[in-house]
């Protein structure tokens, strides 16, 4: 209950900066909007010239792209925190979330709450819905189910490789773009893994697993995903955040303070 | 014109000293280009072309794409507001530059910093995956695309410059320049050929300045344009270069009349 006061409160403090610049927030704003929006009519553009995209319909296509869209938007609304943790530690900022009696990831996580986030993920869950109802089969329990778990599962595992960030951050104080390789990564995401070939595919599933955040959603939804890749989804959120958080442990007991 | 190949020489050491941030951009373009190959290869499998665009005009579109994106789009125009915002701006009004040449010399480094990585990582993937390009077939295409790039960069520059100038008014303008951005890319098909889209989008884009910043000069190295379409293309990129030029330096003047130096 307190913790979520505290983020009741961080939210508070982010929407007031926000708010305080709103000509600058109406235009990311708009420009996240727009962005989807021109991704959207460009897969449907595609669909005049041929039937299938990697044996996908539109609107299955579209549900790998929304759901992307979704992981992609719900960490950054999330975990936006992450994305200044450089400017904390060199700013002080850090020493002093250290001796807060709150749990130092968390308050570094939650630091930042992005509302531009809260108001584009809005219209993505409306149209995710629209398209669900518009997959033949219309929506069905079983099937949402295994989607927002899985969807779930992928934000689990971006949530790790923020994690991972942040530690390389706390451990080297530097490794500002970090964060910014794994945006970069997260964009293969956007359309089916299936169009990828084995080696890249291979590396999207097990090395970098931008798929397993990304595809496996979409493709349990539609009946194309085994139950033992399902497993493996599981296993490898379970791995990444075991992994990610020892990680934390070891980068924050090595941290000596480099500013206050 | 020495002072300004000077400016040109120090931003590009700069350019190449920021190491880490010069890499993350790069690496953004290379993901676009990866994963834009792979989708189009999808695509055209099983088939000769895909919305008029054989196998090896896609291809070369998509890696041209990333030549263009790195040399037309990139740019420190987004530096300009922060500069007129903090008060440096009065910095370059005292020294004897003319802050437009000044900024254009500024991007031209940079410019030239993406140009060759983005020519090394297109070599890169053609070597890796063996890619067929399609070159011209007419000499004088060449020239034609050197000239349609020209073109390309000096409206883009202008485009940016002008948003830049947008700092006089208010300190808030990181927001609509990404915005700004997001919607050239798109509109000038650096992500893909305009071609795909409906022909009614089409038409409402070619009215705007975008489609002349990466879809026609790649349409002229892929010599898909009639005589007469090519002169409407350099007359249309003639035509907005000039009422840009006027747009902007209007908005300059504007802007410095309303310059209070704040900051400085």
């Amino acid at each position: 209950m307190r913790y979520l006061r505290i983020w009741y409160r961080l939210a508070l403090n982010s929407y007031g900066v926000q708010a305080s610049s709103p000509l600058s927030s109406f235009g990311y704003l708009l420009g996240k909007l727009v962005r989807i929006t021109f991704f959207l009519v460009f897969l449907s553009a595609i669909f005049k010239h041929t039937s299938a995209l990697a044996g996908y319909s539109l609107e299955e296509a579209a549900l790998f792209f929304l759901t992307f869209n979704l992981v992609d938007i719900l960490a950054q609304l999330f975990f936006r925190g992450i994305y200044g943790i450089r400017s904390m530690i060199r700013e002080g900022d850090f020493d002093y979330f250290l001796i807060q009696p709150v749990n130092i990831l968390y308050r570094v996580s939650f630091n930042m709450i992005d509302f531009l986030d809260v108001v584009t993920v809005i219209p993505v869950f409306v149209i995710t819905y629209y398209v669900l109802r518009h997959i033949p089969g219309g929506i069905n329990g079983h099937r949402l189910l295994l989607y927002i778990l899985l969807t779930l599962n992928g934000l689990l595992i971006a949530f790790a490789i923020h994690i991972v960030v942040a530690s390389f951050a706390v451990l080297t104080q530097e490794m500002e773009n970090t964060i910014w390789i794994y945006r970069d990564l997260m964009t293969l995401g956007r359309f089916p893994a299936d169009i990828y070939d084995a080696p890249m595919r291979g590396i999207l599933t097990f090395v970098i697993p931008i798929a397993v955040m990304t595809s496996f959603p979409a493709k349990a939804y539609l009946g194309k995903l085994g139950s033992g890749w399902i497993w493996h989804a599981f296993f490898v959120s379970t791995i990444s955040i075991i992994l990610s958080l020892w990680f934390w442990g070891f980068s924050t007991r090595r941290y000596t303070s480099v500013s206050s | 014109m020495r002072k300004y190949w000077f400016i040109f020489s120090l931003y590009w050491q700069e350019g190449l000293q920021q190491r880490s941030s010069f890499f993350v951009d790069r690496f953004r373009s290379f993901v676009v280009l990866i994963s834009f190959y792979y989708l189009w290869t999808a695509l055209l499998r099983g088939r000769s072309s895909f919305a008029g665009y054989d196998h090896s005009q896609m291809i070369t579109y998509i890696l041209g794409m990333s030549i263009l994106r790195g040399l037309v789009f990139a740019s420190r125009t987004y530096e300009i507001a922060g500069e007129i915002n903090h008060g440096r701006l009065s910095g370059y009004l005292l020294k004897p530059v003319n802050f437009f040449v000044y900024t254009f010399f500024r991007d031209l480094s940079e410019k030239s910093i993406n140009l060759v990585s983005a020519i090394i990582e297109v070599i890169v993937l053609t070597c890796l995956f063996h890619l067929d390009i399609r070159w011209p077939r007419d000499p004088s295409t060449w020239a034609l695309f050197l000239l349609a790039i020209v073109g390309a960069t000096v409206l883009y520059f202008l485009l940016s410059f002008m948003v830049g100038c947008w700092g006089f008014w208010t300190a808030e303008s990181g927001g609509p320049r990404f915005l700004f951005e997001l919607t050239l890319e798109f509109s000038a098909g650096a992500f893909f050929p305009l071609d795909v889209l409906p022909k009614g989008l089409q038409h409402a884009l070619q009215m705007m300045p975008s489609p002349y910043l990466v879809f026609f000069p790649l349409h002229v190295f892929l010599e898909r344009l009639s005589p007469s379409q090519l002169i409407n293309g350099f007359a249309a990129q003639l035509f907005w270069i000039g009422a840009l030029s006027g747009i902007t330096y209007w908005i300059w003047q504007k802007g410095l009349s309303f310059y209070g130096a704040e900051g400085s």
